[in-house]
C-alpha cells in the first residue's frame, strides 16, 4: 500500500512538473505571436491607445490636449471645425497628395462603405494647407462628399511627423485619446477598434438597442477584440454551415 | 482666420467682407455660392454657423445639416444677396435684426423636420443685402439656445464691400 502511495505521489510531481512546462512553452508561443502581430516595439509608430472609454480621466494626466481645425476646403470654403469641448470625437486623418502609402488611404475613403466609425464621430481629413501641398493632386484623390481640410497649422498643432498619420480625439475632454500610423486605413480601424474596444470602428455606428443591451453588447465586443476576434471572423460563426 | 486650441475661448473666421468671432462649441463654414435673385450676377458669400458638426456638402439653407441637428442644436446661415438688392423692399430692413422667440415657427423652415423652428429676415448691412435663417433643434431650451445664437451673431461683422 506504502509502495502504491509512493508510486501515486511521485506521478502526480510528473505530471505537475509537465503542466507547469506546458504552460511555459504557450505562454512563450503567446508573448511571440503578439511580437509578430504589430505588438513589437520596434519598427514605424504604432497606435497607442487608452484601452477602454472609463479610463478617460485618467488619460488626461497620458496624452496631450487637441485643438480645433482651421482651414480651407479643396472648394475654398473658410473653415473652423471645433474638436474640442465638443459632443463628438473626431477621426483625424493626416494625409498627403505625395506619399506613397496616403494612395491605399485615399483609395479606400472612395470605396463605398469603407468608412466605419463609432456612433458620434467625426471624421476629418487634413492635408496640409495651399502653400505646403498641391490642391489639384489632392482633388483628384480626395472622394465626394469627405470632409476635407487643408490646414498646415493643424499639422504643426499635432506635431504631425509625416504621412499617413492618426489622431483620434475624445471631444468631451477635448484630450488625445490616441495617435499612431498604418499601412492602411482597414489596419487603422483595426486597431483603433481594438485599443478602444469600440467595434464602432469595424461595424459603424449600431442600431439603436437598450442601455442594458448595449452594455452587454460593448462589454462582449471588448472581450471579443482582446482575444484578436474581429468582425466576420470565422471563428464568430463556429463549424455549422 | 485665428488659431484655435483648447482652452482659448473662440476663433474667428474671416473672409469676403464677413468676419464672425465663435464663442465655444460653435463652429463655421464661410464659402461663395452663386447669385440668388434674379437680379445681379455677383457671386456672393454664405456663412453657415452651427454650435454642432457641420457635415460638408450642405445647401445654401443648411439643407444636409439640419437633418443631424438634434434638441439642443442651433443651425445659423448668413446669405448674401446681389449688390442691387441692398435696400430693395425686401430688404429694407438695416442691420442684423435681432430675434424673438415668438419670431420662430415650424413654417418657416426651408426643410420641416419634426420638433425644429425656424426664421427668416431680410436686411441691408453696409450697403450690403443679407438674408439670415435660423434653425432651432428643439421648442424646449428654445430660450436658451436662442440666447447662443445671438452670442454668435453679436459677433458678426460686415465690412463694406
Amino acid at each position: 500500500m506504502t509502495i502504491l502511495v509512493l508510486v501515486e505521489t511521485v506521478l502526480l510531481a510528473v505530471l505537475t512538473v509537465l503542466v507547469a512546462g506546458l504552460l511555459r512553452a504557450y505562454g512563450s508561443v503567446l508573448r511571440r505571436l503578439h511580437a509578430l502581430d504589430s505588438g513589437g516595439a520596434d519598427g514605424p509608430r504604432q497606435f497607442d491607445l487608452l484601452p477602454v472609454p472609463a479610463a478617460r480621466r485618467q488619460a488626461d494626466a497620458d496624452f496631450g490636449p487637441a485643438h480645433d481645425i482651421s482651414g480651407e476646403t479643396l472648394d475654398g470654403e473658410v473653415v473652423s471645425a471645433r474638436v474640442v469641448d465638443v459632443e463628438h470625437d473626431t477621426l483625424l486623418l493626416f494625409l498627403s497628395s505625395g506619399c506613397a502609402t496616403c494612395e491605399n488611404f485615399w483609395a479606400e475613403l472612395g470605396r463605398p462603405g469603407a468608412i466605419q466609425l463609432p456612433r458620434s464621430t467625426r471624421l476629418l481629413v487634413v492635408p496640409q494647407g495651399a502653400a505646403d501641398e498641391s490642391p489639384a493632386d489632392l482633388a483628384a484623390l480626395a472622394p465626394a462628399g469627405l470632409d476635407v481640410i487643408l490646414s498646415s497649422e493643424a499639422w504643426r498643432d499635432y506635431e504631425v511627423p509625416g504621412s499617413p498619420h492618426v489622431v483620434y480625439v475624445d471631444g468631451a475632454s477635448g484630450r488625445i485619446r490616441g495617435e499612431g500610423t498604418g499601412q492602411s486605413l482597414q489596419q487603422v480601424s483595426e486597431l483603433l477598434a481594438r485599443a478602444t474596444g469600440d467595434v464602432g470602428f469595424l461595424a459603424g455606428e449600431p442600431a439603436p438597442k437598450s442601455a442594458r443591451d448595449r452594455s452587454q453588447e460593448i462589454s462582449v465586443d471588448r472581450e471579443l477584440l482582446a482575444a484578436g476576434i474581429l468582425p466576420g471572423d470565422p471563428r464568430l460563426y463556429g463549424d455549422e454551415p | 482666420m485665428t488659431r484655435t486650441v483648447a482652452g482659448r475661448p473662440s476663433s474667428t473666421v474671416a473672409a469676403h467682407g464677413l468676419q464672425v468671432a465663435l464663442p465655444p462649441r460653435w463652429e463655421a463654414r464661410l464659402f461663395l455660392r452663386d447669385a440668388l435673385g434674379e437680379r445681379g450676377s455677383s457671386v456672393n458669400p454664405v456663412v453657415h454657423l452651427g454650435n454642432f458638426a457641420l457635415p460638408p456638402g450642405r445647401g445654401d439653407f443648411g439643407s444636409g445639416a439640419v437633418e443631424v441637428m438634434q434638441a439642443g442644436h442651433a443651425f445659423v446661415a448668413l446669405l448674401e444677396y446681389a449688390a442691387t438688392e441692398a435696400g430693395t423692399a425686401l430688404f429694407a430692413a438695416k442691420g442684423l435684426p435681432r430675434l424673438a422667440l415668438s419670431d420662430f415657427a415650424p413654417n418657416a423652415l426651408q426643410r420641416r423636420l419634426p420638433g425644429q423652428l425656424g426664421v427668416q429676415r431680410f436686411f441691408t448691412e453696409n450697403g450690403r443685402a443679407f438674408c439670415l435663417y435660423v434653425v432651432l433643434g428643439s421648442a424646449r431650451g428654445a430660450e436658451q439656445l436662442l440666447d447662443e445664437v445671438h452670442s454668435v451673431l453679436d459677433n458678426v461683422a460686415v465690412s463694406a464691400r
